[in-house]
């Protein structure tokens, strides 16, 4: 054999990977590739749980420097069982620790929660219907090895964002005025990785049980709205709070780090997790590949409802998510009013105070509700997520070349999108003020039903403006356009709050929520609703315009 | 006969790949048309300009005189497109498909479709997530035959039919072209262009290398001539025409490009006892384009 042959056969042989001792598992390969694909978003989720941990213990020291300050908070919210059911655990606000658990723990956890099961959901049901599962299980694995091996990959997008949380509480906890450290600030971190972790195998069980992404998100949403609610319902009061072991959030709020120090809940969270974790992997190896457990019939006679036009089938193809949004909603409209019946009892001087410092006004119960609908305002302001995200799909997946291609043109379409768009974010807000109304009627509750409306209505420009930020974003970048509107609405969320309590008033400037009035305690000025439809007509408008003039974006 | 397909120095380019490169092209009304070329030359980028679904970076492309970026709504009332990837509404059932896109198309002969549902062998009550792939993709050939449009703009459409179904795909082809209809087929299936096309474009890195009739082509390209001779061997060096002379045994084979007449006069120094010559497959002639020189310099879609 000359030389040349035998290097020709040595680089072969190198090229020519077999499996041995030391080989890339196929496992580990697709774990990292799975691994790939979340890690920035884990990084960018850790900063942002750290961000909000750091400021919240920072700005506490700085503000309630006396034990006399920190002992009227406690006055003013503790114990008050309207608080503890909006935002968790109030009961050791007077402490640098409790009051970061209490300010971050409905924002964190219910972001891990949300975050968790999307990641699983995309990475397993994601990836099978669009029939890369498929490439990968072809390999030298099995369905439930891969399944596995994503689970892991999601476990360490998990790590980074416990990771980030713990080391942000570490770090603040340096300055000695908010002095956290040692295990507590491990179990901290532990706690807010209870949500993302428990949900990501939830969002895995309901991958193995759907045939769509869409719908595996969607059957995962339900179960976290009902865990919320379920841990709203276990901090109504004390002889209720056994429920919280009911429930992921009441897990992590049952850990109560810096005070009880609880570990125990960590137990149920792990059992939760594997319990969960080994029923997907099973299950992924017990049916089709490209198939879901829940079948409903792939026949059926043809319906004309929607077939007439494009924007008739984005009706007919929309309702179900839109159904579902309205159910999402009403939930949190029927909460808030059934809540509201706590603003019937005495209120300390204090909690005016604090009432007065996020701007509100008015009567006891329309203050509440001004602040209440914070939360229906930031379920509305998602709506266009979920909207845009279709529209990016019907682009993205080849099926609006079909339409375009046969006398519909971009403007008509994108137009009738926005459109159904904006009538779905209208239909929700008005959902919205109707079930609190109806709920806190039944409770005996005094709050008109035109006054619910109205604060219902007052959230539909701000919902505008995010539907209008997703189409701008979609017209240039088409699969950023979803995720664009779920980060405005929660940045939006996180800067108001954070700069109603002072820790950093030139926040709110750049928050949706700052240039909406919290009706009804607010007074709703004519010129912002203008104003506000004026910013969202245009965003919509610019879409419109670039939209048009772009190329197509399919694979 | 009016020109249904006109593209006049059509460019595009991708940041800093060129998928078209001042490309002209014209296609008759009423004739088949094959558009050939490897991955990446270029063809799926052209069908996207005339469907007005990309903007050219430069050039023109007009359809029946329409031009694709004013018109594009006049133009689309005149074609129908079939691409080579179905993908529809996965929860819509075949048949909801096919009335959601004849009507927003506005001109589809509804008899005729429920004719090629049963000659394409499609159960149109099941749903599009439950067809195989070749099914699926029945459905946009179906729509696209059952209109009335004058121009069917054909992407790879056969991709997943199985031989029988690519046999009724070709006659309806030829109903098409017989109902005086325009089809623009890009395809990678030689033998099915071969069989319904009348003339054919072969498309190179964005460029057109060769455009024109199939027995034109044919004409223009090399004879394959194979002869057995009782005598001594013909001494073919330097004859005019002639390549890749092979002779084994008593059997010469070679490729003569151009006139036949110096290769007859040489053979005439023995004796032939039998002689065959025949024209290039469109394969052959595929491959004498592209065989071996061609090259990733200028990778379109």
């Amino acid at each position: 054999m000359t030389t040349a042959a035998h290097a020709a056969t040595s680089q072969a042989a190198h090229t020519l990977r077999t499996p041995g001792p030391g080989a890339l598992r196929p496992e580990r390969a697709i774990a990292w590739r799975a691994f790939r694909q979340i890690w920035i978003g884990s990084v960018a989720w850790a900063v942002a749980f750290g961000g909000t941990i750091a400021s919240s213990a920072i700005t506490y020291a700085s503000t309630f420097q006396t034990e006399e300050s920190r002992q009227q908070l406690v006055a003013s919210t503790a114990g008050d069982a309207g608080f503890s059911i909006l935002l968790g655990p109030t009961d050791e606000i007077g402490t640098v620790g409790g009051y970061t658990v209490y300010k971050g723990f409905v924002f964190l956890t219910t972001i891990g929660a949300v975050w968790g099961l999307l990641v699983a959901t995309r990475l397993l049901r994601g990836e099978e219907e669009v029939g890369r599962w498929q490439l990968t299980v072809a390999g030298v694995t099995s369905p439930a090895r891969a399944t596995l091996a994503t689970m892991a990959a999601i476990g360490a997008g998990i790590m980074i964002l416990f990771g980030g949380s713990t080391l942000a509480t570490a770090l603040a906890g340096r300055d000695p005025d908010v002095g956290l450290s040692g295990v507590p600030v491990i179990l901290y971190g532990a706690s807010l990785a209870i949500a993302p972790a428990v949900f990501a195998s939830v969002g895995a069980l309901t991958s193995q049980l759907a045939r769509s992404r869409r719908l595996a998100s969607g059957i995962g949403g339900v179960i976290i709205g009902a865990a919320f609610v379920m841990r709203m319902v276990a901090d109504a009061g004390p002889e209720l709070r056994w429920l919280r072991w009911s429930t992921p959030f009441g897990w992590a709020e049952e850990m109560a780090p810096f005070t009880a120090n609880n570990a125990r809940p960590l137990i149920p969270a792990a059992i939760t997790v594997a319990v969960l974790t080994a029923a997907a992997t099973a299950l992924s190896g017990r049916r089709d590949a490209g198939d879901g457990l829940l079948t409903s019939g792939d026949s059926g006679h043809p319906r004309s409802f929607g077939l007439r036009s494009s924007l008739g089938l984005a009706t007919r193809l929309e309702f179900g998510p839109l159904l579902g949004w309205f159910c999402g909603v009403a939930a949190a409209g029927a909460v808030l009013g059934i809540t509201a019946k706590l603003t019937t009892r005495p209120l300390p001087e204090s909690m005016n105070d604090l009432m007065q410092k996020l701007g509100v006004a008015g009567a006891r119960v329309d203050q509440y509700f001004g602040i209440a609908f914070l939360l229906v305002a930031t379920v509305v302001a998602l709506v266009p997520a979920s909207h845009i995200g279709a529209i990016t799909s019907e682009e993205t997946s080849g099926r609006l070349v079909h339409v375009l291609a046969r006398g519909v043109t971009r403007r008509q379409w994108f137009v009738g999108r926005l459109g159904l768009g904006a009538l779905a974010v209208t239909l929700t807000a008005l959902v919205g003020g109707f079930s609190s109304w109806a709920a806190a009627a039944l409770q005996g509750v005094d709050f008109g039903l035109a006054t619910a409306l109205g604060a219902g209505a007052n959230v539909i420009p701000t919902a505008l403006i995010a539907l209008g930020i997703g189409a701008a974003v979609s017209a240039w970048f088409p699969r950023a356009g979803a995720a664009s509107v779920y980060a405005v609405v929660v940045w939006s969320l996180v800067a108001d709050i954070m700069g109603s309590l002072g820790s950093a008033d030139w926040l709110q400037k750049f928050s949706l929520i700052h240039y909406m009035a919290l009706a009804p305690a607010e007074r709703v000025e004519p010129t912002t609703i203008a104003a506000n439809l004026i910013v969202a007509g245009a965003l919509c408008a610019v879409a419109v315009a670039r939209f048009e003039r772009r190329d197509l974006e399919c694979r | 006969m009016p020109t249904a397909i006109q593209l006049h120095q059509l460019s595009k380019r991708y940041g800093p790949t060129l998928a078209l490169d001042a490309l002209d092209l014209e296609v008759e009304a009423g004739e088949v048309f094959g558009y050939l070329g490897p991955n990446g030359s270029g063809k799926s980028t052209t069908i996207a300009i005339m469907l007005g679904l990309v903007r050219p970076t430069s050039g023109k492309a007009t359809i029946f005189g329409l031009d694709v970026r004013d018109d594009l709504l006049d133009v689309h009332r005149r074609i129908a497109y079939v691409p080579s990837e179905a993908n529809l509404w996965p929860s819509l059932t075949g048949a909801e498909v096919l009335e959601f896109l004849a009507n927003i198309h506005g001109s589809t002969d509804t008899a005729y479709r429920d004719e090629l549902v049963e000659r394409f062998d499609l159960d149109p009550h099941k749903k599009v997530r439950a067809y195989s792939h070749g099914n699926r993709q029945k459905v946009p050939l179906i729509a696209a035959f059952a209109s009335r449009a004058d121009l069917l703009l054909l992407d790879e459409p056969t991709t997943g039919l199985d031989p029988l179904m690519e046999q009724e795909f070709r006659n309806c082809v030829r109903a098409a072209r017989d109902r005086g209809q325009t089809v623009f087929l890009s395809s990678h299936v030689l033998s099915e262009v071969e069989a319904v096309c009348d003339r054919v474009a072969m498309l190179r890195a964005g460029r057109l290398i060769e455009t024109g009739r199939l027995d034109v082509l044919r004409s223009l390209a090399a004879v394959h001539v194979r002869a057995t001779f009782d005598g001594p061997a013909p001494h073919l060096d330097g004859i005019p025409g002639v390549t890749g002379v092979r002779i084994t045994d008593h059997t010469l084979e070679c490729e003569v490009h151009g006139p036949m007449e110096p290769l007859v006069q040489a053979l005439a120094t023995t004796r032939v006892t039998h002689l065959t010559t025949r024209e290039p497959s469109l394969e052959e002639l595929f491959m004498a384009r592209y065989g071996g020189s061609h090259k990733p310099g200028a990778q379109g879609r």
